[in-house]
């Protein structure tokens, strides 16, 4: 017979944080094991492709996303666990999809010109909003615009780190915020 | 709706204004509709950017990946794991079972009558957090021993369900334990991997302290 109390469950099923998992396969995927480096993929791989997805174009996304993969991969030595491995593949994501953009010599209009730059983007007054919606309007925006508003709005970074990652000065990342958000909020709101 | 003040909504929203600024910009906003439907709007922008939810990609990515790591594509091809699916009833059982378990936890952690008058098994206490090494902790594997030993000899008097639960916990534990062991084998200068060895092997006699204590309260 066993003795029950009433009381909150203190004998937890899942034992192990992800956090922790994830420091274990990093190091056995720093030693070689694949199969570790696998379950660290199949963790990270929703949020590192749309990272990816966001900041570069649909078609563009499959292939920045190997990339990082590849490359963390590649550094996993260098993962030393001060920070959670989400942390550490998520700044590395970050450095591969500029990198990319830059070795793709993208040129397009870096920055708005004008709050009207939404205008090609199909109004959907039928439709209830919906997360598509959004990612679709941030798709639309101009590259420059669109990098510094899904790292602030999106990934929360501070405007210095922004700033530190495109080369830009602090206002100029503020001010690039600011017009992309009305541009965003004119499309959603209408 | 001035530029001079609706060109740093975005700021105000942000908190990135000085004190000043802020209360300025605070007094100007309540008189002015325009930058308060435009200070809304630019909020509701904020949430649902900070409410996009990540998606996967359409198709998997992995075996590109494999290929270009120089994994060989048994990795890529390589079965997942079998998904376990539970009856409804089953589900019960082991809702109520942890329920059980759980009370029986709590009762260990209430001084009452009912505590047992003397440790089952004497255990090491805390082990070292840092430098555990792949092997053991000093009396670790003892105190593992006995009350291993003390759980073979009673789990005849806890119920199936609950025996199932602990075996099934201690599985989990046992895996992370040999995970760990391998991180640090690899990587053995590693602090936080020697922490989490320890704190995982902390894990084992914990639960088990816990199931050998349901047993001496069953019988």
């Amino acid at each position: 017979m066993t003795r029950t109390r009433p009381g909150p469950v203190t004998l937890r099923r899942e034992l192990t944080s992800k956090s922790d998992s994830d420091a274990v396969d990093a190091a056995l995927a720093a030693s070689g094991d694949a199969h570790a480096f696998e379950r660290l993929y199949r963790g990270h791989l929703a949020r590192v492709h749309s990272l990816a997805r966001r900041m570069l174009d649909d078609d563009d996304a499959d292939e920045a996303t190997q990339d990082v993969f590849v490359r963390a991969w590649e550094k996993l030595g260098t993962f030393r666990g001060e920070s959670a491995f989400g942390t550490w593949l998520h700044r590395l994501a970050i450095n591969v999809i500029l990198g990319r953009r830059e070795r793709r010599g993208i040129q397009r209009q870096r920055f708005l010109e004008g709050e009207g730059i939404m205008e090609t983007v199909p109004g959907r007054r039928t439709q209830p909003e919906t997360s598509m919606d959004m990612e679709t309007a941030i798709a639309r925006l101009p590259e420059g615009a669109r990098q510094i508003f899904v790292l602030h709005d999106v990934e929360g970074y501070r405007h210095e780190e922004i700033a530190d990652m495109l080369g830009l000065a602090t206002g100029t990342s503020k001010s690039q915020l600011h017009r992309a958000r009305l541009a965003l909020r004119q499309h959603l709101d209408r | 709706m001035s530029d001079q003040w609706s060109d740093r909504l975005s700021e105000y929203l942000d908190g990135d204004l000085t004190e000043a600024e802020h209360l300025a910009m605070e007094a100007h906003v309540e008189g002015c509709r325009e930058c308060a439907e435009t200070l809304a709007g630019l909020r509701r922008t904020v949430m649902r950017a900070r409410s996009l939810e990540d998606r996967p990609p359409a198709h998997d990515l992995w075996s590109g990946i494999a290929e270009r790591i120089g994994t060989p594509a048994r990795i890529a091809a390589a079965p997942r794991r079998r998904r376990i699916a539970f009856s409804v009833p089953q589900l019960l059982a082991a809702g109520i079972a942890l329920a059980v378990l759980s009370g029986g936890s709590v009762w260990l952690l209430q001084p009452s009558p009912l505590t047992i008058a003397r440790p089952l098994v004497e255990v090491p206490g805390d082990a070292p957090v840092t430098q555990v090494g792949v092997g053991t902790v000093k009396g670790y594997d003892a105190a593992v021993d006995d009350l291993e030993r003390v759980l073979a000899q009673g789990r005849g008097k806890l119920d199936s369900a609950t025996v199932r639960i602990l075996e099934q916990n201690l599985a989990i534990i046992d895996r992370a334990l040999a995970q760990a062991r391998q991180a640090v084998a690899a990587d053995s200068a590693n602090l936080y991997l020697n922490s989490h060895l320890a704190e995982t092997m902390r894990r084992k006699i914990d639960l088990l302290r816990q199931a050998a204590t349901l047993v001496s309260a069953a019988s």
